[in-house]
């Protein structure tokens, strides 16, 4: 059975034709290494860029006489995704192994150093590793506001009541502000001589209330403030499970006489799960990057530098490139990891169910 | 071919291609030139622009046109460097901060203007008149060389902005008299000449609370005798922390002296320790939000402007808003003075303190009609007539025959303490290293500030990181 229809035999290795994916290949990368090796870096920089070009023509002229449309379709997408995305990756993965500023001229090839130097060096892993343990901790902290909260206010709003709509429309309104606009609001909200927060402790004690001057304060600060911000996402995902739920199985388990906990345990819930675990993934994700809020409450004081802030202080302040992205792959590293152990669980408890 | 000569190569080629290409693009007839600028947002560049736009005529006869970005001061050093470092090669003229000098001409960035200077004597002459410190804070790297580079567009320096209202105030002046034998400063001359103790006294005595007598009033909320930087952002710290060190006879690592100059010893020298202790235990005398580490130079002038402290030692570039009565709660009650000193063994008034504001500097791949116009402009800038106009209309020029002159101190209020305060002027580190140098030490200065490590661990942190950085960077031998 053979849909594809072929109008004429592939060429020869050395025939020139347009859809002689192979010969382009050969050429090209001929024609790359010679001109990397005689020719200076900024010529044979676009030769090895239109050598892929030309490799890139000759597949898609191959596949369209073959008639692969699927492939043919796909193709712009995956020419996107490789300039924008993954020759950028694969070009700081390079980087990574060189001795290089941003703001120098000079580059070195220095091996694994960047990476020695992330994990061991005796004043830069210590500050690496405790950036990661704050990240770790604002990870664990905000996905759990943010699950809790999100959780309770989608099970209020999968009730009916007055004003359900504009309220709804109120709660979601913090995840579309802008983390900056809600950063700024957030610091004079914790402000001693400014803020509300301050202003209402005040009334209840001699001592002026601080909330940012030590540790605790700060971490619930800044959680506080990303759960206020990112708490409606979870309700929005948890809500759409939770109007998903056949409204017979309720009815069937009222007549029952199911008490509550166990409609919800078993009705309720299963049919949330997938959600929930989607919504946490998301969340995980973004927490393990999460600087914004750090750099507009604290500045990283009283603690709370995460390895994100950390990183754009080492990359972008003080131009250390090679470094920087030394670290950024120890962590994308750790965040493929750790989802892919989340997936492995997820999916063996949902085949145990 | 090593890899580092082809990553020469091709920066030298795309930089000659790049400049053809924008030369090409921006002078399309010998009659159109335009210089484009990377500037903060804020009053003295919006002026400069203005002066420009409305007063400038170029002698060559040439259409210049001044193609200006105004990047708000948060983002201003992320955007410029994220510029530099790409290679777009956007902009002819860069406001940088005095520090960025090194990381920004070792990068080939920042264009040295001897040659300029040396083929037009009118030039240098003007050039020369800057009073030397802000000359060699602006212009020169290595630091104090004859290599220059920048053009001063706001000179700045730290100030004693004061409430006269309250200071002034008789049942206060009485009371304050009678708790410390002394007179509470109140006017400019006497604030010029308090000492850091003086200042302690005046945050000690003025710590209100909500509802307690503030001036014959009570006061609507809790009020603060004192405030100065004590942020953990960029230089939020460092800047007010530098004066206090070398007031009280201490140093930091002194960047003439490369490379036999030592960190280790230096920065942490009894002196230093003492010095950034006398500066932490003011802390406690300000509003609390200085507890937390984000009382920058920025929440400082904020609390001063809406009435809650007394001093509050700022830079003159934020002065504007204070005088203004839509920015300002304050704005009829002001007095300004010196910086505080520190009283010298022979019991006179030692005044260090670093400086502020910002030169302008050229770019490598301006082209040569660029420049020539681009000189001009600066020659035009720097003249007598716009520099009065310039500090008349909020600015401050470091032009000596223009600060000397009578009329500059009736400009703006605080113009009285510019000039007796320039020969106290210092800078640090204008090295490539200055932002590893900085934040290390800004965070080392928030745990201080906000209590969780003593100044001897403090300077001892950032005594060991500076001797291992500049050593492996070949800066100390």
């Amino acid at each position: 059975m053979s849909a594809v229809v072929i109008d004429r035999p592939a060429p020869q290795l050395f025939e020139v034709a347009p859809d002689n994916w192979k010969l382009a290949i050969l050429a090209g990368l001929v024609v790359s290494i010679l001109a990397a090796l005689a020719l200076p870096a900024s010529v044979s920089f676009w030769i090895v860029g239109a050598m892929a070009a030309l490799v890139a023509a000759a597949f898609v002229v191959n596949a369209y006489r073959r008639g692969y449309y699927g492939g043919l379709l796909v193709a712009p997408a995956i020419a996107v995704l490789f300039v924008m995305n993954i020759f950028p990756l694969l070009w700081s993965l390079g980087l990574s192994f060189f001795a290089y500023q941003s703001n120098q001229q000079s580059i070195r090839f220095v091996g694994l150093a960047n990476y020695v130097k992330a994990l061991t060096n005796d004043l830069a892993a210590p500050a690496n590793w405790h950036a990661l343990i704050n990240t770790a901790m604002f990870v664990v902290f905000t996905v759990a506001a943010q699950m809790i909260v999100g959780f309770l206010l989608a099970l209020l709003f999968s009730k009916q009541f007055p004003l359900r709509k504009y309220l709804l429309i109120l709660v979601l309104t913090p995840m579309m502000l802008s983390v900056v606009a809600s950063g700024v609001f957030f610091t004079y909200y914790y402000d001693p001589t400014f803020g509300i927060l301050s202003y209402v402790m005040n009334q209840f004690s001699n001592e002026q209330f601080i909330l940012m001057d030590n540790k605790v304060g700060a971490v619930a600060g800044i959680v506080f403030a990303d759960a206020w911000m990112w708490s409606p996402f979870v309700m929005l995902l948890v809500l759409a499970g939770l109007v998903s739920v056949p409204k017979y199985l309720y009815e069937a388990a009222a007549i029952d006489r199911v008490s509550g906990w166990r409609q919800f345990w078993n009705i309720t819930f299963p049919y949330i799960r997938g959600l929930l675990m989607l919504a946490l993934l998301f969340r995980t994700i973004e927490a393990f990057k999460l600087a914004d809020l750090v750099i507009l409450l604290t500045k990283g004081g009283n603690d709370t530098l995460t390895i994100s802030y950390h990183l754009i202080r080492i990359a972008n302040e003080q131009n250390k490139t090679s470094e920087g992205a030394a670290i950024s792959y120890l962590m994308l590293f750790m965040v493929i990891v750790l989802t892919n152990l989340y997936l492995y669980i997820a999916n063996r408890r949902s085949q145990g169910a | 071919m090593t890899v580092m000569m082809k990553v020469k190569t091709l920066a030298t080629a795309a930089g000659f291609a790049a400049a053809l290409m924008v030369g090409g693009a921006k002078v399309a007839s010998a009659e159109d030139v335009t210089l484009t600028m990377a500037v903060p947002d804020w009053p003295p560049t919006r002026i400069m622009k203005k002066f420009f736009d409305e007063q400038y005529k170029p002698a060559s006869g040439n259409t210049v046109k001044l193609d200006v970005d105004f990047i708000p001061w948060p983002d201003f050093y992320t955007r410029v460097n994220a510029s530099l470092t790409s290679g777009e090669q956007k902009y002819n003229f860069i406001v940088s901060d005095s520090q960025w000098l090194g990381a920004f001409v070792e990068g080939g960035y920042f264009r040295k203007i001897n040659d300029l200077l040396d083929a037009d004597p009118a030039f240098m002459a003007t050039f020369k008149s800057i009073h030397p410190n802000p000359l060699n804070a602006y212009s020169t790297y290595p630091h104090k060389s004859e290599n220059y580079y920048g053009f001063p567009q706001f000179p700045d320096v730290l100030v004693n902005y004061g409430r006269a209202d309250v200071l002034c105030n008789e049942e206060e002046q009485k009371n304050f008299q009678a708790k410390y034998s002394k007179k509470l400063p109140c006017t400019g001359e006497e604030l010029d000449a308090m000492t850091w103790d003086d200042f302690k006294n005046v945050g000690e005595f003025f710590r209100r609370k909500k509802g307690e007598m503030l001036a014959g009033k009570p006061a609507d909320d809790d009020f603060y005798g004192i405030a100065f930087q004590a942020g953990k952002g960029y230089d939020f710290s460092s800047m007010q922390i530098n004066g206090f060190i070398w007031q009280m006879g201490g140093d930091t690592w002194d960047e003439t002296k490369v490379p036999n100059g030592q960190a280790e010893g230096v920065v942490n020298s009894p002196e230093a320790v003492k010095a950034l202790e006398k500066y932490l235990s003011l802390i406690e005398y300000m509003p609390p939000v200085a507890r937390t580490g984000t009382m920058d130079i920025f929440k400082s002038d904020e609390l001063f402007r809406e009435g809650k402290v007394a001093m509050n030692v700022d830079w003159i570039g934020l002065g504007e808003a204070s005088l203004d009565p839509k920015t300002s709660k304050v704005s009829d009650k002001l007095v300004f003075g010196q910086m505080p000193g520190t009283l010298g063994p022979d019991g006179k008034m030692i005044r260090w303190s670093n400086i502020g504001g910002q030169p302008f500097v050229l770019t490598t791949w301006t082209t040569d009609s660029q420049i020539k116009e681009a000189v001009e402009f600066v020659k035009w800038w720097l003249s007598p007539d716009i520099q009065h106009q310039f500090a008349a209309g909020g600015g401050q020029s470091a032009i000596k025959s223009v600060y000397e002159d009578p009329k500059y101190v009736t400009y703006r209020p605080w113009n009285r303490a510019w000039a007796p305060q320039l020969d106290w002027q210092k800078d640090v580190w204008h090295v490539p290293q200055f932002f590893e140098l900085l934040t290390q030490q800004q965070d080392q200065f928030d745990l201080a500030i906000t209590g969780k490590q003593d100044a001897k661990t403090t300077l001892d942190n950032i005594a060991k990181f500076q001797q291992n950085l500049l050593t492996e960077a070949g800066l100390i031998q």
